[in-house]
Parts: C-alpha cells; structure tokens; sequence
C-alpha cells in the first residue's frame, strides 16, 4: 500500500478532488469487494457505478480482451449512453491503444486529438470531451480496459485522474483474472468427473472375482486414469467358462471407448462356445467393419472346464501365455495378429491338457516392464516372478506378481489372467511361529510382527496396535494359562482371508472358562485387566475356546485391515 | 522398520536431580522386567522430591508397564505426591492414548517443567 499512498499524495498536490484518506478507503473497499465476488457478473456493474461516482465522472466502461481474436468488448458500463457490447479492434481509438501499448492513455482534449474514435459519438449523440482509458494489467499482458469519459465538473481530465484511474484499474484486473483462472478450474474439474465416468463405466464391464472355487482369476492395473486393458470371463451352457484378455492399442478417451466395444464383442462373440480360433475371427471380422484410425485389438480367448482339466485358447497379436506345469515352463505363441487389422483371417489355436499346472496370461504391459539395468524382463523375467510366487494361493499370487510389476515401475496398462484347477478357499499363512511361553520370548516376537505385517503393507500405527494386541494375548497366556510354575509353548498362526487379519494363539496350558475374561473399561486407573482392555479395543472380534484336541486353549483374534479392503477392490 | 522402534537395550535407572528423582527408562517395557520398572518408580518415593519417570527412549511399553506406571501415579495420589510421565516417546503416548490413559497422567516435556507442575 505504501506505493500507492505515495501516489495519491503526489496526485492530491495537482488535484485535491478527493481528499487522499477518502482515496485510500475507496480504494481499500474496492479491493475488498472484488477479492470476496463469487460472480462478477453481478460485482462489477456496481463495482462500475461505484467507481464512476467516487471519480465524478458522466460515463464509464469495462472492456475485455477476447485473446483469440484480439477483439476488445464492452462488458459493462455506465453513462448517459450505454455502450456494452461495443467492440474495438487492438490499437482502435483510445481504448484499443491503452491495450496495444499496454499503458494508460489520457486525453485532456477529445476535440483536439485525432486518435479518438469519432464514429462512437457519431452514432449515440454523446459529446466525449475528455478521456482517461487504463489498461487491466496481469503478468500476461492486458487483458482489457477500464474507460472514463468527461469530468462533471465539466473541466479536462488531469494526469492526477489518470494515476487515480490506474489505481481502480489493479484490482479490478486481479479479480477478472482470478475469475478466468476458477473458471478454467471449474473445466477441469468437469472433465475430471468425466474421465471418472469413464473409468467407472470400464472397471463396472470387468467381471466380479468369484468367491467359489471357480478356475479363473484376473486382475487389471492401469497406467493411467482409464485403461486400454480388459479382461472377462463367464459360464457357458455346457458348464465350459469362457475367458478374455484383450489389450487396445493406444490411450486416452477414444481407446477407452473401443475397449469398451471389443470387450462386449468379444463376449457376444464367445457366446456360441465357437472354437477359440472361429471366436477370433468372429469379432475380428465385425472390428475391421468399424475400427478406425489404424486402431487395433490385441487380444486372448479361450475356454476351461470348471475343475480346469483341458484348456483351448488363441491370441490374436498377444504376447505369448505361460503355462507353468510340473516345474517346467511352455510358452504358447499367438495365432494371428491383432483383430481390427484385415479382414477373413484365420487363427491357430492351441488344446492342452491343464494337468494340475497353471496357465498365465498378461498384456504386453508386463513383459514390458524394465528391470534395473533398463531392459524389458520379457517372458523370462515374467517366468522367474512366478517361479517366486508359485506356492502361494491365486489371489496371493496375482497380488504378488502385480506388486512386484508395480515395484519395476509400471508404465503401461497391465492385465494378468490366471487359470488354474480351483482349490477350496484356504487363507495366505503370513506368519508361524512356535515360541516358548516365557516373556523373554515376546521381543523377538514382536519383532517377526512387525517385519510381517511391514510386508504385507498394514501401516504403522496400526502395525503397532496389532502387535501390541498380539503380545498381550501371549502375555495373558504365560501369565495366567500356564502360570509361573508352568513350562508351555504357544502356536502362532498370523494368517490373511480377504482383507481380514486372521490371529490364532493355540496353548497346552489348562483349559480357561472363556466366561471368565472380560475386558475391563479403558481409562480406569487400575493395575489389572488393562491387557485384555488393550485387545478388545484394537481388534474388531476375538474369541477363546477349547483347543481341537482337547487340551489347551485356542484364541482368535481379528482385525479388518482398510489398506487390504482397497487391494481387494483394485482387484474386481 | 518405523524409527520408533529403536533397538536400544533395556534398561533402568535413578537420578538425583536438583528437586526431583527421574527414573529413566529405555528399551522395550515388557513382561520379562516390568516388575523391575515397578520397584524402581515405587523406590522414587523414598525421599520428597517430585518423581518423574523419563520414557523418551522407550519403544515400547506393553500393559504391565503401564500398570507399575498406574501404580506410581496411585502411589503418588495416596501421598499427595507429585508424579509425572516425562517427555513420553510417541510408541508410549499412542499406548496411553489407546489405554484412554493419556489424561490421567501429568505428562510433562522436561524436567524443569516437572517441577514447575506444581
């Protein structure tokens, strides 16, 4: 403000129309007024009014620059004669030179100066006798002009008017632009949405994980908002199921779009029981009809018998699947090249006996992750990631081998699909231990808790709770199941179904009468029972009940934990 | 693995200072010394001075650690005693705080502010 409080003093010396305190509190409220406008459509035509009685001024107006025409327009204004709407060519009269200079212009004597524009007062009749027009500064450039015509007083415009004009003119710049800016926000924000119905729209065609033991198992990651990649399975009427991969060249909104037609032509066409290779020819045939602009489908089809005994499958353009059977590795190339392509083409298609072993399918933005010396691990490196993942369930494994993609620093969409003979619902084993039921022993074993739970992605606090919770169970168990008479051991069991943390707690200590612990209320200021308190209130059920055979106790605790609930919904 | 679970040794020790006794704890408070803690806050009383228990380098402290602290404090209460938990470390607060605990402690930053806590 010190500038400008400089500047209105140096102005009231010349021309003390308004007194300088009156300046700066116009001024001030002016500033205010714009700043806190939500829409100046209804700021500024009194903002303008404001401005043209406090500089006593007969006629008024705002012009704003449309930048792609360099057309300045009338917004607002107010005088004898209205002239919004008005539009003024950059470099056009007084107002257009204020632009085209980008400094402001002040004219004592219209009549005098041949700059100004005639035809103005030519058509309304008004009589300009003196102008003032100051450009609406930003850091890009002007984006328009603030305009005063004819002093009441019926004297010249002096430079005082001009400075004090230029000072109205910053705020009013600031604030026009800080429109533009949230409007422009507003767009983004309405496209954002957009993108997300989309992406809604995609994830919504990808089918439900089955919970029953259903042979396939597919997840889907992509690279950026909306993806190119589907994948798709479902029952045919001879019990056979149906599954696809498919991968859409390209990226961005129309890809989606024709993820979203080859994903339901794929499945229409799949419909039939066709043979895989008829399959692909089908939807190719129906692509070529419509696909455009050198788009095309990389894509994966095939069928499985429920207890996934004998799989028949052909890829058009797909990398090639694995099938991990007996400790050996077989490739299986692809039949054709991509659908939407050439018409009338025929594919090959392979028919094999599953025989206990797994058939891996990915999309090419898994081979074409880059290890850390920058190469593409290709098959080879897809084969050593599920060589490490092979003993743990499915879903563990899809899990495993997309974390372990994610790590190597996805860049493409990537879909993987896995089929394989389904085995009853077992949960992931994340932790077992045998530990002497002596305190000595819980330090190494909080330890092992945290490492695990670290692993498996449980954040801090919650890691801490946990572990905390666990410990007071084993610390219940060697202090009053077996007692400080009594050797034991405790068998831990830390497992995970879902996004459920599963805790088992298995002693040889005597039986407990599971009526007879109950947590005590938090927050009360005894010695005792605080343990038991502590596990009620970190985990969401636990239970104790007599061990399997007979002797000894079992205790369960568990915990839904939110970071695996989301993993779970990524997976759908 | 989260820095507030240093693995410094477990350990108990008394100091004297001007007004005051501090029994400094580090390491992990567990079952297998949590009697030792205890003895070592209630033995604090012996003189007049305030007691504090300094737990900045605690990285954990499992329910029989709060119960020697619990039995200081109910100690303290009986004696009309001053009694505080010093600068606890952020593995203790949040056990405390899960315990609903952390507001019936004077938990103090140092110290000079556990002798100003009067």
């Amino acid at each position: 403000m010190t500038v400008a409080r400089q500047r209105i003093a140096s102005l009231h010396a010349v021309a003390p129309r308004a007194r300088e305190a009156d300046a700066l509190a116009f001024l001030a409220e002016l500033s205010r007024s714009l700043a806190v406008s939500l829409d100046l459509r209804e700021t500024l035509p009194r903002t303008i009014t404001e401005v043209r009685d406090f500089l006593d001024v007969e006629g008024i107006a705002l012009f704003l620059l449309d930048a792609a025409t360099q057309v300045l327009e009338c917004k607002v204004s107010a005088g004898p004669v209205d002239v919004t709407g008005m539009r003024l060519a950059v470099g056009q009269g007084i107002v257009g030179r204020a632009v085209a200079e980008d400094a402001t212009q002040l004219v004592a004597d219209a009549d005098a100066d041949a700059r100004v524009w005639r035809a103005a007062d030519e058509a309304t009749g008004f009589v300009t006798r003196s102008i003032v027009c100051a450009p609406l500064r930003t850091a890009a450039g002007p984006i328009g002009v603030i305009e005063i015509v004819n002093r009441r007083d019926g004297k010249p415009f002096t430079e005082a008017d001009a400075e004090l004009l230029d000072l109205v003119a910053a705020p009013a710049a600031l604030a026009i632009n800080n429109a533009r800016m949230a409007g422009a926000l507003l767009e983004q924000q309405r496209l954002k949405r957009e993108f997300d119905l989309a992406r809604h729209l995609q994830k919504s065609l990808l089918p439900r994980r089955r919970r029953d033991a259903f042979p396939v198992l597919g997840v889907n990651r992509p690279a950026h908002e909306i993806s190119g990649d589907f994948y798709d399975y479902f029952e045919l009427v001879d019990g056979r199921i149906g599954f696809v991969v498919g991968d859409i060249s390209g990226k961005g909104l129309d890809a989606a779009l024709l993820m979203v037609r080859a994903a339901s032509l794929l499945r229409w066409a799949g419909k039939d029981g066709l043979a895989p290779s008829a399959w692909l020819a089908r939807a190719n045939d129906e692509l070529c009809e419509t696909a455009r602009d050198g788009r095309f489908v990389c894509a994966l089809v095939g069928y499985v018998d429920r207890a996934a005994t004998r799989i028949e499958f052909a890829g058009a353009g797909f990398p090639p699947v694995i099938v991990h059977r007996h400790g050996r590795y077989d490739e299986y190339a692809a039949g054709g090249p991509p659908l939407g392509i050439l018409r009338d083409l025929v594919f090959g298609q392979h028919d094999l006996l599953l025989d206990g072993g797994t058939f891996y399918a990915f999309s090419d933005g898994a081979t074409d992750v880059r290890d850390t010396t920058g190469k593409p691990i290709g098959l080879s490196g897809m084969r050593e990631l599920i060589a490490r993942h092979a003993r743990e369930t499915p879903q563990a494994r899809l899990r495993g081998l997309l974390g372990e993609l994610k790590r190597l620093h996805l860049v493409d969409d990537t879909t993987l699909l896995l089929v394989e003979a389904p085995q009853a619902e077992r949960p992931e084993l994340l932790l077992a231990r045998t530990l002497p039921a002596r305190a000595e022993a819980m330090r190494e074993l909080r330890a092992e808790l945290r490492a695990a739970f670290d692993e498996h992605g449980i954040e801090p606090r919650l890691r801490d709770r946990l572990v905390l919770a666990v410990d007071e169970a084993c610390t219940n168990i060697i202090r009053h199941g077996y007692g400080p008479e009594c050797e034991g051991a405790i068998v831990l069991r830390v497992s995970r179904s879902d996004s459920m943390l599963g805790i088992e707690l298995v002693d040889d200590a005597p039986a407990v009468d599971p009526a007879s612990i109950k947590p005590g209320p938090l927050g009360d200021c005894r010695c005792g029972g605080l343990g038991v308190a502590l596990i009620d209130e970190v985990m969401d059920e636990w239970r104790i009940e007599p061990a399997e055979d007979g002797r000894g106790n079992r205790l369960v605790l568990r915990k839904r934990i939110p970071s695996w609930a989301c993993e779970e919904a990524d997976d759908t | 693995m989260s820095s507030s679970h240093p693995t410094t040794a477990n350990s108990v020790s008394r100091e004297e200072g001007a007004g005051y006794v501090l029994v400094r704890l580090s390491g992990e408070v567990d079952l297998s010394w949590s009697q030792d803690v205890r003895r070592a806050v209630l033995a604090a009383f012996a003189g007049n001075e305030p007691v504090g228990v300094e737990l900045s380098a605690v990285g954990y402290i499992d329910s029989s650690g709060i119960a020697a602290l619990v039995e200081g404090l109910q100690h303290a209460r009986a004696q009309g005693r001053r009694f505080a938990l010093v600068a606890p470390s952020d593995a203790v607060r949040a056990v405390l705080e899960l315990a609903r605990l952390d507001r019936v402690f004077a938990i103090v930053a140092d110290t000079d502010a556990l002798l100003a806590s009067t």
